[in-house]
């Protein structure tokens, strides 16, 4: 072993050439396209975040002057466009609205709607603060969509296999608790299966109470459309073959058509064999206790 | 020379670790004159080690031109006061995984302090680091083998008769256990490899089930 001595020559000169490689990993470290995409991801779900409340905050306070028209224009993002465009009741005028693709049985509830409002007055001080908050939403409304599509094309480049299997934003997700594609390559189906329900399969250790079936997956529409008693199954096998994908995106790196194949025949299977609810058995209804502590008796896991 | 500072103020002790770099801050803590000499307040409720030297650990486990092996560098805080402790002639070998983080440690403490030597590299792969020695292995690192892994960098790093300080996180091992049954298991690990343990000091109120292993081979 090189025994170099504090404070010598040879010290210092070993210390400076392990600091220059410990910079050369961090900087190698902070290029991988995976760590952006994970930052894409959560830049696109903090997005919707402020969206959501900046569009609604909009609405409700354009919903003091104009309540009829909230009501009308379901989408809030289409109506903060509204807002940011026209402003005033008194603006809104038939050929406009027929220019925003509203149909003539539309345009004409709107313009009754405008005569006989039963909205107050805006200052033009107030008005001018909401469409200034409409306006944003609307900016944040393109932010977001240019943020989904670059994680989508991103994801086709990083990881192909699970962009196909799980879907773009969903594998992503995956990769961002994971925390990156080599991390998510070497975590088990069963981890998968789970990630984003930590504190239900917390609660479930701990308490005895039943395990998550779930936990980002869930929004994965092959899951969430499903009856109930097939989503578990489903949710386990699409964490298997998500498995698989980032394994061969990471370590391979090419596309196998193969397991979307595979995956498809296992979800037709299971809705084939099991198209009927579970009858219940009555013994299933006294599970055995898990050991630790006593179980609890609470919201989540009546019986 | 003294490195290590206590002072008892409205009933509480208060850390105050030596400046190497007399006028360099590492992560904005305060700077005090004592004598002349520049110090800087070592807080137990962001070091594990300073919680431990506040509830018993003896000072001179870390002493004036020791050689630690630092396991789980982080950011580098409690780093840069065992580089304080150790001093000009000192050195501490600073070993961080994870390259977010390792980012400011390199940064904030290896680049500006002579006697620390920065690794990027997994403490489960102590070739990746062995250059000298070492009179104290320092291990704080959330694995459920933390323990075994400190033991392996001891058989490779620590001298015959030196310190290995190990701090023991009870979630990270196990959520389900109690956290003083996993603080005597991990203990008997120890024991089991030859280490006589001197204390086990639980971190209440500083550090919510951690405890900290001071132990000699």
């Amino acid at each position: 072993m090189d025994e170099s001595v504090p404070g010598s020559a040879e010290f210092e000169a070993l210390r400076q050439k392990s600091i220059e490689a410990a910079e050369a990993a961090i900087r190698e470290a902070s290029s991988r396209p995976d760590l952006h995409l994970v930052q894409a991801i959560q830049a696109l779900d903090d997005t919707d975040k402020y969206l959501n409340i900046t569009a609604t905050r909009a609405s409700e306070w354009y919903g003091l002057h104009f309540p009829e028209l909230t009501q009308m224009v379901q989408d809030n993002v289409a109506l903060c466009k509204i807002i940011s465009e026209i402003g005033s009741r008194e603006a809104f005028n038939p050929e406009d609205l027929g220019g925003r693709g509203f149909t003539d049985k539309k345009v004409e509830a709107i313009i009754t709607a405008r005569d006989r409002s039963k909205g107050g007055t805006i200052s033009d001080g107030d008005l001018g603060r909401v469409k200034s908050l409409a306006t944003l939403a609307v900016q944040l409304s393109s932010l977001r969509d240019g943020l989904n599509g670059y994680v989508e094309s991103q994801m086709k480049k990083v990881a192909p296999n699970v962009a196909e299997i799980a879907g773009a934003t969903i594998g992503a997700r995956l990769m961002a608790k994971a925390g990156g594609l080599d991390r998510l390559a070497i975590l088990p189906a069963s981890t998968i299966q789970i990630l984003g329900a930590e504190k239900a399969l917390f609660r479930s250790l701990r308490t005895g109470a039943r395990p998550p079936k779930h936990g980002i997956l869930f929004q994965h529409q092959a899951v969430h459309t499903a009856p109930k008693w097939q989503r578990g199954k489903i949710a386990r096998t699409l964490a298997n073959k998500i498995a698989i994908a980032a394994r061969v995106d990471y370590y391979r790196g090419s596309e196998d058509p193969s397991i979307k194949a595979g995956l498809d025949k296992r979800l037709e299977s299971i809705k084939e064999r099991y198209k009927e609810p579970p009858q219940r058995k009555p013994e299933q209804r006294d599970r055995p206790r898990r050991e630790g502590r006593p179980q609890r008796r609470g919201k989540f896991n009546r019986r | 020379m003294k490195n290590l500072l206590r002072e008892e103020k409205n009933g509480r002790t208060a850390l105050l670790t030596r400046n190497l770099v007399p006028g360099k801050r590492v992560y904005n803590e305060d700077l005090l004159l004592r004598d002349g000499v520049e110090y800087r307040t070592w807080d137990p409720f962001r070091s594990k080690l300073a919680a431990a030297i506040i509830k018993g650990l003896p000072e001179g486990t870390i002493g004036v031109g020791s050689r630690v092996l630092y396991l789980g560098a982080s950011t580098g805080t409690t780093a840069s006061h065992v580089s304080d402790l150790v001093g000009p002639s000192g050195m501490v070998i600073g070993v961080e995984f994870a390259p977010r983080v390792a980012r400011e440690f390199v940064e904030n403490v290896a680049r500006v302090r002579g006697n620390v030597v920065p690794f990027v590299a997994d403490a489960r792969d102590p070739s990746k680091y062995s250059v000298t020695e070492v009179d104290v292995v320092y291990c704080d690192i959330a694995q459920p083998d933390q323990t075994e892994i400190a033991i392996a960098n001891c058989r490779r790093l620590l001298k015959k008769g030196g310190t290995l300080i190990l701090v023991v996180k009870a979630r990270s091992i196990d959520v389900l256990k109690d956290p003083g049954v996993v603080f005597a298991e991990e203990r008997k690990k120890l024991e089991g490899a030859g280490f006589k343990v001197r204390s086990v000091i639980e971190l209440s109120p500083f550090e919510k089930d951690h405890a900290l292993v001071y132990s000699t081979i």
